[in-house]
């Protein structure tokens, strides 16, 4: 009996004096401090790689947060909320930075961006969409990626399909064929709400343009217009022809790619992430899958191209935005750098000296993609404010749950993005 | 004797009381505060905008879902794993060979955590290879099956099935407790006295069991409210919010839209419910006080 | 406890093999979740990628496992989550055990309000109180410390600590207590050699329920900690997944180790556990 007390008082002595040993939080002047949302096994060990790198090249010690994905978001917030954000933390360029920098929690990176003399390292593209906020430089944009239709080879050859579709009635013909095959032409894995929004943006970019997008995206124009009703009413075209895999919302990002990575499905609008995970699980990049950019709709429409882009910020009032900054250059400049990292994660590099012929296939054949489109833009929930994205993300997944539901759903959408505008 | 008594109550008050109040009930009234405020969380100005944020709450459709849901998601929560748990231990409440290996095997699904449970189940449920449409179309056909996690209408239901065999085990061990104390005379008067099986359980164990129901249900409650970790896992409030909680909600409106003042208001709604629950629960307590004192 | 006759009668009838054949059925099905679990961690993602989890593998595959004990990190989570779980389970405990002896032996005015409002704070969801809890520990520069999540779950524990310890001193009789204080002894003496010996049992439930809750809790550790050093077995979980991959077979692997303490805390407790519901829960 009193064994039992005197163990658990032992325990909780022992306990506390391990604990107290954890006290000790030293902040010298050559630290920094970085919370990063790249875990699992590549993304951290390739980062880990490239902090390394640059302690010794530097002389700073960097302490590394990663924190998962998903409650990376909370993190963050709580610790803006404590005034106590990191020095150097990632994030996504876009809306999500732009509230960031609203809140003056940011340190301009001007100086450093004219000092290394990023103008000639990092794409233009990509610096002007993903690095300037209000006419300030705030975020290097260490890798990016972007949204195409990735599919299994083996099933489009085995349906017959020589040529690649670039048109809008090219695809469907495609698609037809497919279904005709007996696979299911497109798998999407709306689960978790975003994968859905590359549809609505490869929709609404190829046929109101890229203007009407953005007026959208911040407000200007409504989800009741004409425009959008003309997009949803393509892609309930497609659900309505049966080109969609059933029970979309029940299946995650990595259950379609598994759809088509198993040939249940031919192939899935997914960023360039997917390369990384079709590989780990023993893909090879054009043997067993391809990609091919979304369908042009409309001719006189100029051509755009979307993904997000991971950037790395400073914080403003971290203890050292200076170690942060000297962090962010060497993240940016060093080529070397460049590539491992994004080969690690299935990226791109924003670098424009990074020689593409060390990418796979696939990856070359996107970059060449992005080459040649007129515009670079961000996905949906990047690109408007937070609380409206949330709303949309919302409207995507009801709409793949019942589509003949459309202009319901439209309606209730364009209510609830004017009130989320105004928050 | 007075005065030593009130010295010892002080005494041994101060830590618990001190621990509670500056760890828990200060934060809470401070999250309160936020409630008046349009603070976003990121930005260290906000203005007081007095009841604004409570009055948005009557507009806000998707915070009268997440009340049906919530309160769905505590009856069921509490009803489905007390109910099962009780059985179990009816049935438990021998002399089996073995009764110990079957106690370990309910209680099992408690020790692993919310990230692997929400995980398997999300994979039984899976529609194309999951194991419940794989054991459905085999005994039922192929039209049986169903997108259980996907569809507005069962993805509640289909987390509260989780969720239940998570929590069974608990309650279990609780009534198995409860059922050594009834006296075994008591139970063979009943034999001697002829009644059925059915009889004895429903007329003496059952009303027996009423103090141990008692705590069944606190911990169940309790348990309900951290049940957030296995929604958020399974359907993260979805499809399209048909899941939410109250608890779902406040997260999303929080952490997600940046919306820190309107979530507090919405987390003091919430703890205005729990404390009527409290005051029905406690009111439950009381007469069972009163009739076993 | 029960008479040697029953025990007798059992084994014998159709209703006895009705009855192990549906406590079967129910195990059965209680299991396959469970065994799910298993599956997962004897297979490579590429498998459970191509839907083939709920088979039976032809060969054992232990790399999952080899991969998550051999990795250093993972050792450390264990040490850090020991290292909370251990004194936020006994203190607790001991705050529960002096507050809820003061509600059931020495009574006062106000009493049961107080105790009501500690009660409640079982009733909200933790999350409600996540950013008043990191200003003040960013205040006192605990954050990234193990100190945080030791005092929160100490504090969050003691609700219901205070009410089960309650209803079970309720049951210890005022004549032993009176009689100890007559020989003289102090109201620290009683409690200590008189009800916390009686208490035991009850104790041990508390044990059992508040290590398997902290334990498996990921919300704290999330929030307070930063560095790798400092984190605990559910953020290691969490983490082995990225932004873009999965690690579903390592995942599954640790989560099956991760809960073995809480398994043998159940099994090393559950004697006492059965005696301390009886006298705690019956006679409240």
């Amino acid at each position: 009996m009193t064994c039992f007390n005197r163990r658990a008082l032992i325990g909780c002595v022992a306990g506390t004096v391990l604990a107290a040993t954890g006290l000790s939080v030293s902040a010298q002047d050559n630290e920094i401090t970085i919370t990063h949302y790249f875990t699992g096994e590549l993304g951290l060990k390739a980062l880990n790689e490239q902090i390394a790198r640059f302690e010794e090249a530097s002389g700073y010690v960097m302490r590394n947060s990663p924190v998962g994905h998903e409650d990376f978001k909370t993190d963050i917030l709580v610790r803006a909320s404590g005034n106590s954000l990191p020095d150097v933390f990632s994030y996504w360029a876009g809306a999500r930075v732009q509230f960031v920098v609203d809140s003056g929690s940011l340190a301009p990176i001007d100086d450093m961006w004219d000092r290394e003399g990023l103008d000639d390292v990092v794409a233009k593209s990509i610096a002007d969409s993903a690095t300037l906020y209000d006419g300030t430089r705030y975020l290097v944009p260490f890798n990016y990626h972007y949204a195409g239709m990735f599919y299994n080879t083996q099933v489009f050859a085995d349906a017959g399909i020589t040529n690649l579709p670039s048109t809008w009635d090219e695809f469907l013909e495609v698609a037809e064929t497919l279904k005709n095959a007996g696979v299911a032409p497109i798998a999407l894995g709306s689960k978790n709400r975003w994968p859905a929004q590359f549809w609505f943006d490869y929709l609404l970019l190829g046929t109101a343009g890229p203007d009407y997008r953005a007026a959208l995206m911040n407000g200007t124009a409504s989800y009741d217009d004409d425009e959008v009703a003309r997009a949803m009413a393509m892609w309930k075209d497609l659900v309505d022809r049966g080109y969609f895999a059933p029970n979309a919302n029940a299946d995650t990002w990595t259950d379609a790619s598994d759809k088509v990575h198993r040939g249940d499905a031919a192939m899935t609008l997914m960023g360039t992430w997917i390369t990384g995970y079709w590989n780990d699980i023993g893909s090879v990049p054009g043997d067993d899958y391809a990609f091919f950019p979304f369908p042009v709709i409309d001719d006189s429409v100029p051509i755009s191209v979307v993904g997000p882009v991971d950037g790395f910020v400073v914080s403003a009032h971290g203890n050292n935005p200076e170690g942060g900054k000297a962090f962010l250059a060497f993240m940016m400049s060093d080529t070397d750098v460049q590539l491992a990292w994004t080969n690690a994660v299935g990226a791109v590099s924003a670098n424009v000296n990074v020689d593409p012929a060390n990418y796979n296939d696939v990856t070359q054949s996107v970059i060449a993609t992005i080459g040649a489109s007129d515009n670079f833009a961000f996905n949906y929930d990047l690109a408007t404010p937070p609380p409206v994205a949330e709303v949309g993300l919302s409207m995507f997944a009801e709409f793949m749950d019942d589509p003949s539901r459309v202009d319901a759903i439209l309606d209730q959408a364009a209510a609830d993005a004017a009130s989320a505008f105004t928050q | 004797m007075e005065r030593e008594n009130r010295f010892w109550r002080v005494v041994l008050l101060f830590l618990p009381l001190s621990v509670f109040a500056v760890f828990v009930v200060w934060p809470l009234f401070s999250s309160f505060w936020y409630s008046f405020t349009d603070w976003n969380g990121f930005n260290p100005d906000y203005a007081f905008v007095g009841l604004d944020n409570y009055a948005r709450i009557w507009t806000d459709r998707l915070f009268y879902g997440a009340i049906i849901n919530t309160a769905m998601w505590m009856v069921a929560a509490i009803v489905l794993p007390t109910l099962l748990g009780l059985a179990l231990a009816l049935l438990l409440d021998r002399q089996i060979r073995g009764a110990r290996i079957f106690k370990t095997i309910f209680y099992l699904p408690i020790c692993l955590s919310a990230i692997v449970v929400g995980q398997i189940w999300t994979w039984i449920y899976q529609p194309d290879w999951g194991l419940l449409n794989a054991i459905i179309s085999f005994v039922a056909g192929e039209p049986f099956t169903h997108a259980w996690l996907a569809r507005p209408g069962s993805a509640l239901w289909s987390v509260i099935v989780a969720w239940s065999w998570q929590q069974t085990g608990l309650s279990m061990v609780i009534y198995l407790a409860g059922l050594t104390a009834i006296p075994s005379d008591l139970l063979e008067v009943c034999d001697i006295e002829g009644a059925t099986p059915w009889q004895r359980i429903r007329r003496v164990v059952v009303p027996l069991l009423i103090p141990s129901t008692i705590v069944v249900i606190a911990l169940s409650v309790i348990n309900s409210l951290k049940g957030f970790d296995i929604l958020y896992i399974m359907t993260g409030g979805g499809p399209f919010h048909s899941s939410d909680t109250l608890a779902m909600h406040m997260y999303n409106e929080s952490f997600k839209k940046y919306l820190m003042g309107y979530g507090s208001a919405i987390s003091v709604v919430l703890f205005l419910i729990a404390l009527v629950i409290i005051g029905f629960y406690f009111r439950q307590l009381k007469r069972i006080d009163e009739i076993y004192g | 406890m029960r008479s040697m006759a029953e025990r007798q009668a059992f084994p014998l009838t159709p209703w006895t093999a009705a009855l192990i054949a549906m406590l079967i059925m129910l195990a059965v099905l209680f299991l396959t979740p469970t065994v799910g679990v298993l599956l997962s961690s004897i297979k490579t993602t590429r498998a459970i990628a191509l839907g083939d989890l709920w088979s039976i593998p032809g060969e054992l595959f232990l790399g999952n496992y080899a991969e998550v004990l051999s990795n250093p990190a993972v050792h450390r989570y264990f040490v850090n989550t020991v290292i909370v779980t251990v004194p936020a389970t006994a203190a607790s405990t001991a705050l529960g055990v002096l507050a809820g002896y003061v509600f059931a032996k020495l009574p006062f005015r106000g009493a049961s309000i107080l105790f009501l409002a500690i009660v409640a704070g079982m009733f909200f969801p933790p999350q409600v109180i996540l950013v008043p809890l990191f200003r003040l520990f960013n205040g006192v520069g605990l954050i990234d410390t193990l100190w945080p999540i030791f005092l929160v779950h100490t504090a969050l524990g003691i609700p219901i600590c205070t009410l089960l310890m309650r209803n079970f001193f309720a049951t210890v009789p005022n004549a032993l207590r009176e009689a100890a204080i007559l020989e003289g002894a102090s109201e620290w003496q009683v409690l200590t050699r008189v009800a916390i010996p009686l208490a035991l049992p009850a104790l041990a439930v508390l044990a059992t329920l508040q290590f398997t809750w902290i334990w498996n809790d990921f919300l704290w550790p999330l929030i307070f900690t930063q560095s790798d050093e400092k984190r605990t077995i559910m953020i290691g979980i969490v983490n082995l997944k990225g932004q873009y991959t999965v690690a579903w077979g390592v995942q599954g692997a640790l989560s099956l180790i991760a809960s073995l303490p809480t398994l043998v805390i159940f099994l090393f407790f559950q004697r006492y556990f059965i005696k301390g519901m009886t006298m705690g829960a019956v006679k409240g």
